[in-house]
């Protein structure tokens, strides 16, 4: 009998043979790692963004260029490259980059892949292995956006901003302290999670890019300085760079009794101006506004949509070859549905009564998400709309309703407010 | 490879200093282009919204989705149309000044597609007795959603041209869809209820106009005076004349929209 080969293995069909196939894969399956370089793992490499390149319907050779270009930008996991007008500093990449393994002084590199890459995936699109468990779903970092942070609603987080997130961890989430790493690995994680937020923002900038192309261009971006730097790199950098400067100002608490604050913060939580009401619900158990998605999921969602309706597309107007090409594309789109996107998930506003604040729950922590909003979350900004002091009111009387006793509960309305969700 | 080309001397930054900046360079002659969009096929019926928020106020006005709009003269309303090129002569009547405005007004948007050039603000009220956010979803300018309360306001500017229209939506009323168009020229238009569109005092000479509508996307083909133009990514070669150019009827297939 001739020894299968590994195809043959892959779609074993039941036979009166099946033993002796499945034995013979086994052997296969065995020796071919040995034969491809004794067992060495291949070298880590960076996901493309399939669900943007699905959706912009790039061709492979047009993936193939944006791969190509971000290698010369970024390096890939095992060996970073920066230019300088990330503002990135390539030293602490290295010790958050690679597998993990001691260097020539014997300190430990490969932080990234050691502590993060399980739930935020080696490129950082949270896609690790254990993603898809985990509610709420881990952070990609690719399109730049982070919730938990002291600067306004659009702006990056501050490199403190992330510190702060790494060492706490985030309260109420899988994300766990990673404090007793100490100092210098966490900063050098924080660097490392700059890096492939860049990274991300980039791949998108570049494959969004193919649509603005001329004709002339033939599909094809351009690979020049002015182009990749001022263009692309640039944009995404410099706003990283801004907010080390844009910090919110925070005006001290006013001086008026506790009580008085609280109940003027009650007002304006459930009146007309404040409105948080309407999302946080009646209760304010996070039960008003169901429906709806943050950004993150908010894109897969409205992808898939399409998907559904271009699969009722008529093809009949098509002529052949744009036929094939279209289904070529539902094919494609379909799979990367089922491999590179996590299933969309709704997002509930928070339970106001479990006194469990993911962004944190000192007074400044709940100021900062009210004046700002959440970036990629549904939660709008304040500011402007609502004085500092109205915030300050709104602030002590969330703080105050994980404690509230209104005289409403009772044997229909249980004491423990996640029995009543 | 890209790395040599990397390292390739900086060319120039003048180049993105124009994108930026409307040139007020004078073109010898300006003039307009016109045209109205037209479906073919019974005009759909838009199906009307479930109001379950604040049903008090926003379910008195009989809210429908506003996604596709034919007129009775089976006029197509909020198609966008711009011009694609990115170095245009402008026209020095055409400086934006004043504010464009958005309204959130009977729990809707109105208008439903807004244009606004970089630079200038759109400034979004709500005219409402409710509160409402209006979270727009820009791509390449920072994404925005503030809080605005009945009769409050606020503004917004975009840095960067927009090469898709942007959503703007409200998260405390879920049916609100509506459109904010960023383009860094003031040469871009919406078609009214009756589907017609002028884009006033271009440089005479040719333009590359391009065409979206929410539901349809980019424009893919059209039958322009009777003939079927095939419009690739909704883009088209045009040439302005002086004394002004008319598209004439721009006839689109019900199927365009399914």
């Amino acid at each position: 009998m001739n020894l299968p080969s590994a195809t043959a293995c892959k779609n074993n069909q039941p036979t009166t043979t099946a033993p002796r196939l499945s034995l013979a894969c086994l052997g296969v399956c065995c020796l071919l790692p040995i034969l491809a370089g004794c067992g060495q793992t291949p070298a880590a490499t960076f996901r493309p963004n399939m669900v943007e390149s699905a959706k912009q319907r790039l061709q492979p050779e047009q993936e193939q260029q944006v791969a190509t270009i971000l290698e010369a930008m970024f390096g890939t996991p095992d060996n970073p490259v920066v230019l300088p007008e990330t503002g990135l500093d390539i030293a602490k990449l290295r010790l958050a980059a690679g597998p993990v393994h001691s260097d020539i002084v014997g300190r430990k590199n490969g932080l990234f892949r050691e502590h993060c890459s399980h739930c935020h995936g080696v490129t950082g699109d949270g896609m690790g292995p254990t993603a898809a468990f985990l509610n709420p779903y881990p952070r990609d970092y690719r399109p730049g956006w982070f919730k938990f942070k002291s600067t306004e609603r659009a702006d990056k987080p501050t490199h403190a901003d992330l510190v702060t997130i790494l060492n706490n961890g985030i309260y109420g989430t899988s994300m766990p302290s990673f404090e007793l790493l100490g100092e210098t690995k966490v900063d050098a994680l924080v660097e490392y999670v700059k890096y492939l937020s860049m990274r991300g923002e980039a791949e998108l900038s570049l494959m969004r890019y193919y649509f603005e192309l001329d004709d002339e261009d033939e599909g094809k971006l351009p690979e020049t300085r002015d182009f990749l730097i001022e263009e692309i790199l640039l944009p995404v950098a410099e706003r990283w760079q801004e907010a080390e400067d844009a910090v919110i100002e925070v005006p001290e608490m006013p001086e008026v009794d506790l009580t008085e604050s609280i109940a003027m913060g009650k007002e304006l939580f459930y009146g007309n101006k404040a409105n948080c009401v309407k999302c946080h619900g009646v209760t304010a158990l996070g039960d008003g506004q169901a429906n709806d998605y943050d950004d993150w999921n908010k894109v897969v969602k409205q992808w898939s949509a399409e998907l559904q309706s271009a699969h009722e597309t008529s093809t009949s107007d098509m002529t052949s070859e744009e036929r094939s090409e279209h289904r070529a594309w539902l094919a494609k789109s379909d799979r990367v549905l089922a491999g590179d996107a996590l299933d969309p998930r709704t997002i509930q506003p928070r339970n106001l009564r479990q006194a469990i604040y993911r962004g944190g729950r000192r007074p400044l922590d709940l100021y900062y998400r009210i004046h700002a909003g959440i970036n990629g979350a549904p939660m709008p900004a304040a500011a402007g709309t609502l004085s500092p002091d109205e915030i300050w009111h709104i602030v002590n009387y969330i703080r105050s309703l994980p404690y509230e006793f209104d005289g409403e509960l009772g044997a229909d309305r249980s004491m423990v407010a996640r029995d009543r969700l | 490879m890209v790395q040599p080309s990397l390292r390739r001397p900086l060319l120039t930054l003048l180049g993105s200093v124009l994108v930026a900046l409307p040139v007020c360079a004078q073109a010898a002659e300006w003039g307009s282009i016109s045209g109205r969009f037209v479906y073919d096929g019974d005009a759909p019926t838009p199906p009307k919204l479930t109001v379950d928020k604040d049903v008090d106020v926003c379910g008195k006005h009989n809210l429908v989705n506003e996604e596709l709009i034919v007129g009775e003269d089976k006029g197509i309303a909020n198609i966008v149309i711009f011009v694609r090129d990115r170095k245009i002569d402008v026209h020095p009547d055409l400086k934006a000044t004043e504010p464009v405005v958005l309204d959130n007004l009977n729990c809707r948007f109105a208008p439903h597609v807004v244009f606004v050039q970089t630079g200038q603000d759109l400034l979004i009220k709500n005219s409402d007795p409710v509160g409402h956010n209006s979270n727009v979803a820009t791509l390449k300018n920072p994404a925005s959603n503030t809080l605005i309360p009945a009769s409050g306001e606020t503004k917004v500017t975009f840095r960067s041209d927009e090469a898709v229209p942007a959503a703007v939506t409200c998260n405390i009323h879920p049916w609100m869809k509506g459109w904010v168009v960023v383009r860094d020229n003031p040469y871009a238009a919406v078609t009214g209820e009756d589907g017609s569109f002028t884009i006033e005092k271009l440089p005479a000479g040719e333009v590359e106009l391009q065409f979206w509508h929410e539901k349809a996307g980019y424009l893919d083909s059209m039958v322009i005076n009777g003939k079927k133009t095939s419009v690739k990514r909704g883009r088209m070669d045009v040439e302005v004349e002086a004394d002004g150019t008319d598209l004439g009827e721009m006839v689109l297939d019900a199927s365009v929209f399914k």
